[in-house]
């Protein structure tokens, strides 16, 4: 029996590395970011197009896509398939006069659901139909509360069993507690699931129980997390129920399981360079783990059986000090990676929220090292008062915890400004074609500020262009700001180029290129280009 | 066009200085069957800088063009084949100049001039319709190009560098 037992619990751990090993190499970049659509954002069209296309920073799978009419209704569009980065899809209908609203939505490599529209008319603009992407509080609310479920399982409920198989001396205190922690945690993991299918449909809560809903969940990257989690919830079950001889085994291997849960999704695990995110949200994770995890039994213990928990103080009190510069080194390092700039913990609702932690975290070091340092010394030594002070001090501690753990639930809404400023340098590019010549025109970065030109010049029929001299002239009619004109030099690769060249206002603009074919004529083509604020 | 509305306005509130800016033709009418005298008015250099070569290329249709010398100034003609064969005084003509160079001057920005020539409009130009010039005029290593001609319905106005031209009357 003890055997049998011993055989599956290896296999689980090995099960356990190899998806471990299996998610580590993804090649996520970021969020997705729309790089381009087409028909292009603003265009006015004369001919209902058959096709829709959307181009994406990276590889990208479609969620929810729909065409919105200028009466407000809306149409489902089903039919589209995948080239590299872009989205082919097909439209259905022949479209009436007025402004459409092409609305989208995709799930990214790093498994986060990103979503947006571009507008274009037929014939003439109308006023834009109403295609919102309101935020579904209810959801996001019960998002957050499954990612806290989530948290308290995986941290206190495992990182609980760890403590009481290797550093308890009773281990009959804190277990009902861990227990407790670990259902939750095994109710929190599949709630998680399911709510990112449904945040990952932009569907209501309603419709949680939706087979679409599932599968699209399975399809993310957040499927690993919830595996890991729920195998790691599993091991570390086992190690209080099961037989004496595993339950070292069984909770070491919850307690690495955790930081494998939360190396397989998410933000952090999504930034580049891969090979050190992963490993460092790993050890961030499994150390948050251990110590929060060991809270709990620890406070229990103390106020239940003092005598007995002086054992188990000096064994965690031992191990505490690696593990939480393990801990404040791997957040330290992520923390900067996704980031980048000092000036985005003010400027960015994820600076906030990372700021908002390392506050709560200021409390809960302090309390820490009060009692490292100041109590834990007097309280083995059997002082009672000290250790009616550490018990208050634990609960404290506990509670700052599992803020910490709201707050950080809350990153799930916060793109990082790692992955904004790499939205933020995508480039603006338009096509122009006329019968004469055509071109295509790239901004980068696609916002207002000091940006780069790019030009590719043909002819009409797709030909080469060999022009003498390009010209870009940039005007802004409603801004009152002069057309900015510069000519552009040709490159070594056959495109045109302006450096340096600054727009002072983001919006809609007017691009020319002045295209001088022969000494004696010149070709001028325009179309407008949407420079973003940022 | 709200933008062609206001660029038209603009000029208008500027009058003739900025009509003035542009390289323009002397004549502005003439007939077809008939021999031009076209004199190219140049009111400045290149936002500057001194004048030191005027080309005009000689459309389809203007036929015997003969450039005026002017001291201190090279004059030069391309000549090449036109589009199709054209009876003047009886002798067939194929090929004629298509490009008279000035080179070589110096026109201060602040002095005006003019180029000289004569041409004869074949009698089969479409009357009624406008006939363009366009100039390049060369300041050192600097160029304005008044080469550009109005699309169908565009206004002429709206122009930055439009090429001088003249309208075409019905053969006398």
């Amino acid at each position: 029996m003890n055997c049998m037992l011993a055989g599956s619990l290896v296999w689980l751990a090995a099960m356990l590395v190899t998806m471990a090993l299996l998610v580590v190499p993804g090649r996520a970049l970021a969020h997705a970011a729309l790089v381009a659509t087409d028909p292009a954002d603003g265009a006015v069209l004369t001919q209902s197009p058959g096709k829709f296309s959307l181009t994406f920073s990276e590889p990208v799978s479609p969620l929810v896509l729909t065409l919105v009419r200028p009466d407000g209704s809306q149409l489902a569009l089903t039919s589209f398939r995948l080239k590299d980065q872009t989205v082919e899809i097909d439209n259905p209908e022949a479209l009436k006069s007025g402004t459409h609203v092409l609305s989208w939505r995709v799930v990214s490599v790093d498994g986060h659901p990103v979503g947006g529209s571009a507008l274009f008319s037929m014939g003439a603009p109308s006023a834009a139909p109403v295609a919102g992407e309101a935020v579904d509080w209810t959801l996001r609310a019960a998002i957050w509360l499954g990612k806290l479920f989530l948290y308290a399982g995986l941290f206190l409920g495992i990182g609980g069993a760890f403590a009481l198989a290797w550093l308890a001396e009773d281990r009959r205190r804190g277990r009902r507690f861990v227990i407790a922690a670990l259902l939750i945690g095994l109710v929190g993991a599949p709630l998680s699931l399911g709510l990112q299918g449904l945040d990952a449909l932009g569907a209501p809560l309603a419709r949680f129980a939706t087979p679409a809903v599932w599968k699209t969940a399975l399809e993310t990257s957040f499927v690993w997390t919830v595996l890991l989690g729920l195998i790691a919830l599993g091991l570390a079950l086992l190690s209080l129920a099961g037989p004496s001889g595993l339950r070292k085994l069984a909770a070491s291997v919850a307690l690495l399981g955790v930081g494998a849960a939360l190396a397989a999704s998410g933000h952090a695990s999504a930034a580049e360079p891969q090979w050190l995110t992963r490993p460092l949200v790993f050890l961030h994770g499994t150390a948050i783990a251990f110590w929060a995890g060991a809270l709990a039994p620890l406070g229990l213990a103390l106020r239940q059986q003092p005598a007995q928990a002086k054992v188990f103080l000096r064994r965690f009190s031992r191990a505490i000090l690696p593990v939480v510069a393990v801990l404040a080194a791997s957040g330290i390092v992520l923390a900067i990676i996704q980031l980048q700039q000092p000036a985005a913990l003010i400027h960015t609702a994820y600076g906030r929220l990372l700021l908002l932690k390392l506050t709560l975290l200021l409390f809960l070091f302090t309390l820490a090292s009060i009692n490292r340092w100041t109590l834990t010394a007097p309280a083995v030594a059997g002082d009672t008062e000290v250790q009616r002070r550490m018990v208050r001090s634990i609960g404290i501690e506990m509670l700052i915890a599992l803020a910490i753990f709201g707050v950080a639930a809350g990153w799930r809404f916060t793109p990082p400004p790692r992955a904004l400023a790499i939205a933020a340098a995508q480039p603006v590019s338009i096509h122009i074609h006329t019968l004469k010549a055509m071109a295509d025109l790239g901004i980068t970065p696609g916002h207002a500020g000091e940006v780069a030109a790019s030009m590719m010049i043909m002819t009409g029929e797709f030909g080469p262009l060999d022009a003498k001299e390009v010209t870009l002239v940039l005007s802004k009619p409603d801004s009152g700001i002069e057309p900015i004109k510069r000519p552009a030099r040709k490159s070594g690769d056959g495109t045109w180029r302006i450096d340096n060249l600054v727009i002072p206002l983001p919006g809609r603009w007017d691009a020319r290129l002045d295209i001088l074919v022969s000494d004696f004529e010149v070709v001028k083509i325009e179309a407008p280009i949407n420079i973003r604020a940022e | 066009m709200k933008k062609y509305i206001l660029a038209a306005g603009a000029l208008c509130a500027l009058g003739t200085n900025a009509a003035l800016a542009h390289i323009t033709l002397e004549t502005q009418e003439a007939a077809v069957g008939s021999t031009y005298k076209a004199v190219l008015r140049v009111p400045h250099g290149c936002e500057g800088k001194a004048t030191t070569a005027v080309r005009v290329q000689i459309p389809e249709g203007v036929i015997a063009v003969k450039p005026m010398p002017k001291p201190g100034w090279t004059l030069q003609v391309k000549k090449g084949k036109y589009e199709k064969s054209y009876q003047l005084y009886g002798e067939a003509l194929t090929t004629g100049v298509k490009e008279v160079d000035w080179s070589g001057g110096n026109l201060p920005d602040e002095f005006y001039d003019e180029f000289v020539f004569r041409a004869s409009l074949a009698a089969d130009l479409p009357a009624g319709q406008m006939l363009y010039f366009p100039v390049v005029q060369e300041c050192g290593d600097a160029a304005e190009r008044w080469i550009e001609i109005p699309a169908a319905g565009q206004d002429e106005d709206a122009l930055e560098t439009p090429a001088p031209g003249i309208k075409l009357l019905p053969k006398k």
